[in-house]
Order: C-alpha cells, then sequence, then structure tokens
C-alpha cells in the first residue's frame, strides 16, 4: 500500500490511478459486507462467500480503518538524475539537463496548427486579407482526450459517502491540475484548423500535350493558257464581214433544209438507220438473254424434252402432270389472266391476255404478252392498254397478227413484226365498237379480195365482222342476238327487246361460213351428255387437239382435270394442284396445239407450264384392218361411237356442231 | 431589180450596220459566256465614250460574278499577248468597231 501510495503519477495516469483506488476501496466494502451478512441470511450468503488471495494481508480492524494519505507529485521516480556526455570541446565528462518528467504513451501528428502558434500567425499574416476563421468550434483532439472519464456509477457503495466523497475531492483536484493548460490553450476562443505545412499534401496530376505538328499540301495551280492578238479597225471589219457571209450562208441551208425534200429525207434515213442499229442490237440482247435463259433453265427444258413419266406404264388409265416453266411479268402480276392463245406457225410462243375478271372492280389498264418457251424470264412482246384485255387471237395465216378484245368494247390489232407498242388498228367511235365486254374474237378466213378479217362476239348480243382495210377498221354488224322472250315495255312506252350476251363462238372447220355463238342464257345442248362435278368453280374448259375425247378444266382451287371420256366417262384421268390452293385462282388453260404440254393461268398474273404425261395423250390405235386411215377420221369415229352410247342418234345438225367444237379446238 | 437593190443595201449596210456582239475567241463554258456577253454590251452601251469606265464596269461585274482578278481591255486598237486561267477567256467584238478582251488570271 505504501508503495502504490508514492508511486509517482503522470498527469495521463491519473484517472487510471483513480479507478484502481475505488476498487480496493469496493472490494473491502464487500468483505464487510460479507462478515456481517453470515449471521442473517444463510441460503445465498454461502453463495456470496468471497475469495481471497493466500498472500492478503491479514489486517486488523485499526489498521483497516487507519487512514492513509496519498500524495500525487509530477516527478518521476524513474528518471536518471545524473546524467552526463562527454564533451570533445571541453575534453570532460558534463552534466546533461535533466530528462523532462513527461512520458509518452500516444503521439499522434495533427495536421492542424494551433492558433495562437508563431507558424499559424506567421500564415494568417500571408493569407493577409483572405483569411476568414472557420465557425467550426470543436475542441481540439488533445482536450478531448484529456477529459475527465465519466464517473462511476453510485449504486453498489450504499452507505459509503464518506470514502465516496473522499474520492470525488481527489478527482477534480487531479482534473484541475490537468486542465488548466489545456484551457490556457484554448482560451476560450474559436480556433482555426490551419494547414500545416511540413506536413500536408497538395495534390494536382500533370498531362501530357500533344505534340503540335505542321501539315501543309500544295494545290497544282489552275490550268493556264495564253492568247495574243492584235486589234485594229480593219481586224474588227474583217471578222463581221466574215461572220456575216457565214450567217447568211447558213440561212440558206436553212432555207434549202426546209423547201428541199431530200434533206428531210435524209434525216428521216438516219433516224431510221439509227433504229434498224437498235433493232439489231435488240436482237443481239435477246439472243443473249435465250441463251442465258436456256442455261438457266437446262433441267427443265431437258425434262420437257425427253423426260416422260415412267410410272404411265404401270398405270393404266391415269397421268399426271409435269410442271414445267412459270412465266409472269412484273407490270402484269396484279392482273387476272383472262385468255391465253397459242400461235399457231411459232407453237413456243404464245400470248397472255390480263384483265380483271372482278367486274365490280376493274382496273385502270390491262396487257398482253407474249412469251415465249425459250426464254421464261421476260416477254418477248409487251403490250400495255388502257382498258381490260378480255381476249386475243392471233392469225392463223399470218402469225404476226394480233387481235385483242378489251373490257370496254374495244378492238385492236397488233402487227408485232413491226411495233408491238402501238396498235395497227383500233376501233374509234361510239357506233364502231361493242358496247359491252368482247368475249371472244376470231380471225375470219381471208375475204374473196384478199381482205384480212376477224369477228367478235360481245355481251351486248352483237356478233361483228370488222375488216382491215388500207387505213381504217371497218365494221358490220353480222348479227344481232335477240332472245325469243316477249318485249319488255320501257317507262317511256317503246319496247325493248331482249337481246342475248354472247360469251363465245367457233367455226366450222371445214365450211367457214358457219359459225356457233355461244350466249349465258342457255347451252347449245339441250340434255347435257356428260357432267362432271369438280366440286369448285371452273374457270376454263377446253378441248385438246390431239383427242377428240380428251378435255381439261381448271378450278378455282387451283387444280387442273384431265378428262378422257373414252377412257372413264365419271371420273378425271388426272387431277392434280399446280398452284397453292388457297390464295391462287386459275382462270383459264390452253393446249399447245403440236407439243405436249398445256398453259394455266391464274389470278396473279402467272402463267404456268405442265407437260402432259404419255397416259394423256393417247392416240387411237387404228385398227388392223384399216391401217392407212387418217387419225382425224379415227378421232370422229370415236367421239361417235361414244355419243352413240350416251344417247340416241342424233340428227345430223347436231353432230355436224359436235364436230365442229370437238374438232376444231 | 428589186433583188439588186437590196443586195446594195446591204453592202451599204455592211459598213456601218454590224453593231451585234461577236465573239472573235472564247473557251468559257456556254453559260458564262453569254453572261459576259450580256454584261460587256450594257456596259459599253452605258459608257460609249468612255472605254476606262466601261473596261472598270465590266471587271467590277465580273469580279462580283465569277470570282475576282479579272482583267478587262476595252478599246479600238491594241495588241496583246496575255496568260489566263483556262475557260476563263472571252475575245468580242462590238459595235462595230471596238474590240473587248476579258479574261481571269488571279
Amino acid at each position: 500500500m505504501n508503495k502504490r501510495k508514492r508511486r509517482p503519477k503522470s498527469s495521463d495516469k491519473v484517472p487510471e490511478q483513480e479507478w484502481l483506488m475505488r476498487a480496493q476501496k469496493q472490494s473491502r466494502t464487500n468483505l464487510i459486507d460479507g462478515k456481517e451478512s453470515v449471521g442473517s441470511d444463510d441460503d445465498w450468503a454461502k453463495s456470496r462467500q468471497l475469495i481471497r488471495p493466500d498472500d492478503q494481508l491479514d489486517l486488523t480492524e485499526n489498521d483497516l480503518s487507519e487512514e492513509i494519505k496519498k500524495v500525487l507529485s509530477t516527478e518521476n521516480p524513474n528518471v536518471p538524475k545524473n546524467l552526463v556526455i562527454y564533451s570533445f570541446k571541453e575534453g570532460s565528462f558534463v552534466e546533461m539537463p535533466p530528462p523532462p518528467n513527461i512520458v509518452t504513451l500516444f503521439q499522434f501528428d495533427g495536421t492542424s496548427l494551433h492558433l495562437d502558434s508563431d507558424e499559424a500567425k506567421k500564415q494568417i499574416e500571408e493569407m493577409g486579407d483572405d483569411y476568414q476563421p472557420p465557425v467550426d468550434s470543436e475542441p481540439e483532439d488533445a482536450v478531448n482526450e484529456i477529459a475527465p472519464p465519466p464517473k462511476p456509477e453510485g449504486g453498489d457503495d450504499d452507505g459509503e459517502g464518506a470514502e465516496d466523497a473522499e474520492a470525488d475531492e481527489d478527482e477534480p483536484a487531479a482534473a484541475a491540475a490537468v486542465e488548466t493548460p489545456a484551457a490556457a490553450k484554448t482560451g476560450g476562443k474559436k480556433r482555426l484548423k490551419l494547414i500545416n505545412q511540413f506536413n500536408y499534401c497538395e495534390r494536382a496530376a500533370i498531362t501530357y500535350n500533344n505534340p503540335s505538328r505542321n501539315v501543309d499540301t500544295q494545290t497544282i495551280p489552275p490550268p493556264r493558257s495564253s492568247f495574243a492578238s492584235n486589234v485594229k479597225q480593219w481586224v474588227i471589219y474583217d471578222s463581221y464581214a466574215l461572220d456575216f457571209e457565214q450567217n447568211q450562208k447558213d440561212k440558206e441551208k436553212d432555207k434549202k433544209h426546209v423547201v428541199s425534200k431530200k434533206d428531210s429525207k435524209k434525216k428521216a434515213d438516219s433516224a431510221q438507220a439509227s433504229h434498224e442499229l437498235n433493232k439489231k442490237y435488240l436482237q443481239c440482247w435477246q439472243i443473249l438473254e435465250r441463251m442465258i435463259n436456256q442455261n438457266i433453265f437446262d433441267d427443265i427444258a431437258q425434262d420437257y424434252r425427253y423426260y416422260e413419266d415412267p410410272s404411265d406404264e404401270f398405270r393404266e388409265e391415269e397421268g399426271t402432270l409435269l410442271p414445267l416453266w412459270k412465266f409472269s411479268y412484273e407490270k402484269t402480276k396484279k392482273m387476272h389472266i383472262t385468255d391465253m392463245c397459242f400461235n399457231t406457225l411459232y407453237y413456243d410462243l404464245f400470248a397472255v391476255c390480263y384483265g380483271s375478271l372482278d367486274f365490280l372492280r376493274q382496273q385502270a389498264e390491262g396487257g398482253v404478252c407474249l412469251f415465249t418457251i425459250k426464254n421464261p424470264s421476260f416477254p418477248d412482246y409487251r403490250i400495255t392498254t388502257e382498258s381490260g384485255v378480255m381476249c386475243c387471237d392471233i392469225h392463223p395465216k399470218y402469225p404476226y397478227l394480233l387481235v385483242i378484245g378489251m373490257y370496254d368494247g374495244n378492238v385492236a390489232v397488233y402487227n408485232l413484226q413491226t411495233n408491238p407498242s402501238q396498235p395497227l388498228y383500233v376501233s374509234k367511235g361510239v357506233n364502231c365498237k361493242h358496247s359491252d365486254v368482247i368475249w371472244e374474237m376470231k380471225w375470219g378466213p381471208d375475204m374473196p379480195d384478199g381482205e384480212i378479217n376477224f369477228y367478235s362476239v360481245s355481251a351486248d348480243g352483237r356478233v361483228f365482222n370488222w375488216v382491215l382495210m388500207q387505213n381504217k377498221l371497218s365494221v358490220t354488224t353480222i348479227i344481232t342476238l335477240y332472245l325469243d322472250k316477249e318485249h319488255i315495255g320501257n317507262p317511256d312506252g317503246t319496247d325493248i327487246q331482249l337481246k342475248a350476251c354472247g360469251t363465245c363462238m367457233i367455226f366450222h372447220p371445214k365450211q367457214p361460213e358457219i359459225f356457233l355463238v355461244g350466249t349465258e342464257e342457255g347451252l347449245i345442248y339441250n340434255d347435257p351428255l356428260f357432267i362432271f362435278d369438280l366440286g369448285a368453280s371452273v374457270g376454263d374448259v377446253k378441248w385438246a387437239p390431239y383427242s377428240s375425247t380428251v378435255l381439261a378444266a381448271v378450278t378455282t382451287e387451283g387444280k387442273v382435270y384431265v378428262f378422257d371420256i373414252n377412257v372413264n366417262k365419271y371420273k378425271a384421268i388426272c387431277v392434280q394442284q399446280v398452284v397453292p390452293r388457297k390464295s391462287v385462282k386459275l382462270t383459264c388453260i390452253a393446249f399447245n396445239q403440236k407439243l405436249p404440254f398445256i398453259i394455266v393461268g391464274d389470278d396473279k398474273g402467272m402463267t404456268t407450264s405442265l407437260k402432259l404425261s404419255p397416259n394423256l395423250r393417247l392416240k387411237v390405235k387404228p385398227p388392223k384392218k384399216q391401217q392407212n386411215v387418217d387419225q382425224d377420221v379415227l378421232q370422229l369415229q370415236k367421239l361417235e361411237k361414244l355419243l352413240s352410247l350416251v344417247r340416241e342418234l342424233p340428227d345430223d345438225e347436231e353432230l355436224e356442231k359436235e364436230a365442229a367444237t370437238t374438232v376444231a379446238s | 431589180m428589186a433583188d439588186d437593190g437590196s443586195a446594195k443595201e446591204n453592202e451599204g449596210d455592211k459598213k456601218i450596220v454590224h453593231t451585234y456582239p461577236l465573239v472573235k475567241h472564247s473557251d468559257m463554258i456556254e453559260e458564262m459566256k453569254t453572261d459576259c456577253i450580256e454584261l460587256s454590251i450594257t456596259a459599253c452601251e452605258k459608257f460609249a465614250a468612255n472605254y476606262e469606265m466601261a473596261a472598270k464596269t465590266i471587271k467590277d461585274a465580273m469580279d462580283k460574278k465569277f470570282g475576282t482578278f479579272w482583267h478587262v481591255i476595252v478599246g479600238e486598237g491594241f495588241g496583246f499577248e496575255v496568260s489566263y486561267e483556262t475557260k476563263n477567256l472571252l475575245y468580242l467584238f462590238f459595235g462595230g468597231n471596238l474590240a473587248v478582251v476579258i479574261w481571269k488570271c488571279s
């Protein structure tokens, strides 16, 4: 205890010391408590039996109650008092000044300066007017550290007020001793945080500057020329005279130009020459295009030429269609195909008419394209018209003459040899045309005096004969188809005789002056011979040119049906879907006259060519007895035989009609 | 007779009447040429007695229209040899006795 009493204390240690003392006092009080409580409460007193260390002094009551005085001093007893150092100057040991009584427990270099320090004053001076004392008045860290710790709780030491008071007396004394220098430092003023110039770092970065560079180019100077001349009055005069003369000559030439036909002819000749040249170029290009196309579509061409469906040998009575080329033209893609017609001489060439079969929504234009199977990618000839084209025909004798009939009732004749873009003849005026859709056109046989003519049948109930005169189209009405029904009274009192709508016509193959006209109102035959139900509306029906009993039909469902009545009277011998069922409707069909293929047109302006398999184009085998009989006669016999099965022998007139429709088609 | 008379008249005319602008030599593009002729005529007609003024007017107009450094000579008799930027020369007779040379050289 004595030792402890004398132990020197640094100012920093003060609180610790106090703590120790308190703890001792407390342990003493606890002891007393224990002794006193033994008798009164056995049960819990046992648990409070305190363990004392073995070497604890046994103190009497007097000892314990003795007052012990503690004196705190600022001296450090461990500081050596007589340090010496050898001085080389004096050649002897000299006493060093005694070291300070300070023990450094913790050191922290702050970045702040004391406001009153010399350094701070200097800085403030340097900063001059700019300096503004910070508002922040937080005490420095050092002060915080020195601040007295919170008082221990007073709850434990009940009834020990005397000792507590004693301890409390000590505490402020010690605290006061420590605080006084700090209080002196703060001086109660607002202090500033100042920069410690030895422990301060300013951050900055320096970047590279881009090196500067000189770039220059030199352009080529604009080209120069030089010119020299002399101006004299006579030079000017001469120039004028020469120019005037020249002008005069030119004028005369111009006059000649206008007057003389020779000059104009020359011009025309040159124009024609260039035209001819262009034509030649065009021909070259066309040949080139065909070559390229034949190269591209070589496999189709090979199929067309050599592929015969081998399965036909094993299937009796049935055949197939092999799709070949497809023909379409960009500008007519949205139009319906209304008619198709093969050229009679150039049998690879065919005309396709474009119009609209939707009569409520007619397009503003129509067209005709002539395709050849040698060039499927682009039409050979293109004709555009102001109205939808409904039908066409190519002259059998003059294969370059094409006649078309239009939706508005007009007809036009084109000469493909000279100018396919402009019609050779065109119907003009209200009286010189049909007043309704033209449904069919047919070239007639030449007039006795060699004039070319054609017939047209229209929905207005009239059949016209058109003759191609020198420079105009003359028209005569052949027949007006009146209905047998009684007249209908007009509101104004006059009678109107109803007319039948002609839809088709056909010539007698051998007697050209006879022809048949079909109308909307009825059938040619009173009793249908065969009825086929195809389950969809039929776009077109055609007889095959090679057989009297074969016919083909297309439906709006995109199917092609081929019938051979001689083979099967009830079922088609070929049914094939050739275009997508939902989107495309087939509108017409045409047989090639010589080659075994057909073309079908749809309402998307697309023409598809299909090859007929061998079973679909069977020819009649001549009986053994009559080996040399003509095929035509055989075909006729075949049909007659067939018809006789269906009905009683028809009268002559009807038979003739029948023959006409079959053989001629 | 009538023809003879008119021919004589023509001959008589020749000496006096040829006042239309006659381009003796030019390598300008057509558009520039027409513009150039047009404004030389106006200038020459405006300053018929003062060739200096006429030349100045033409030069100013050309400078404004086709970029700077045009040079103009207007006169009745002179000789010249010039270097010019190609496609920028016009050598023009006007009014029967006047020659105008316009060229550009920067």
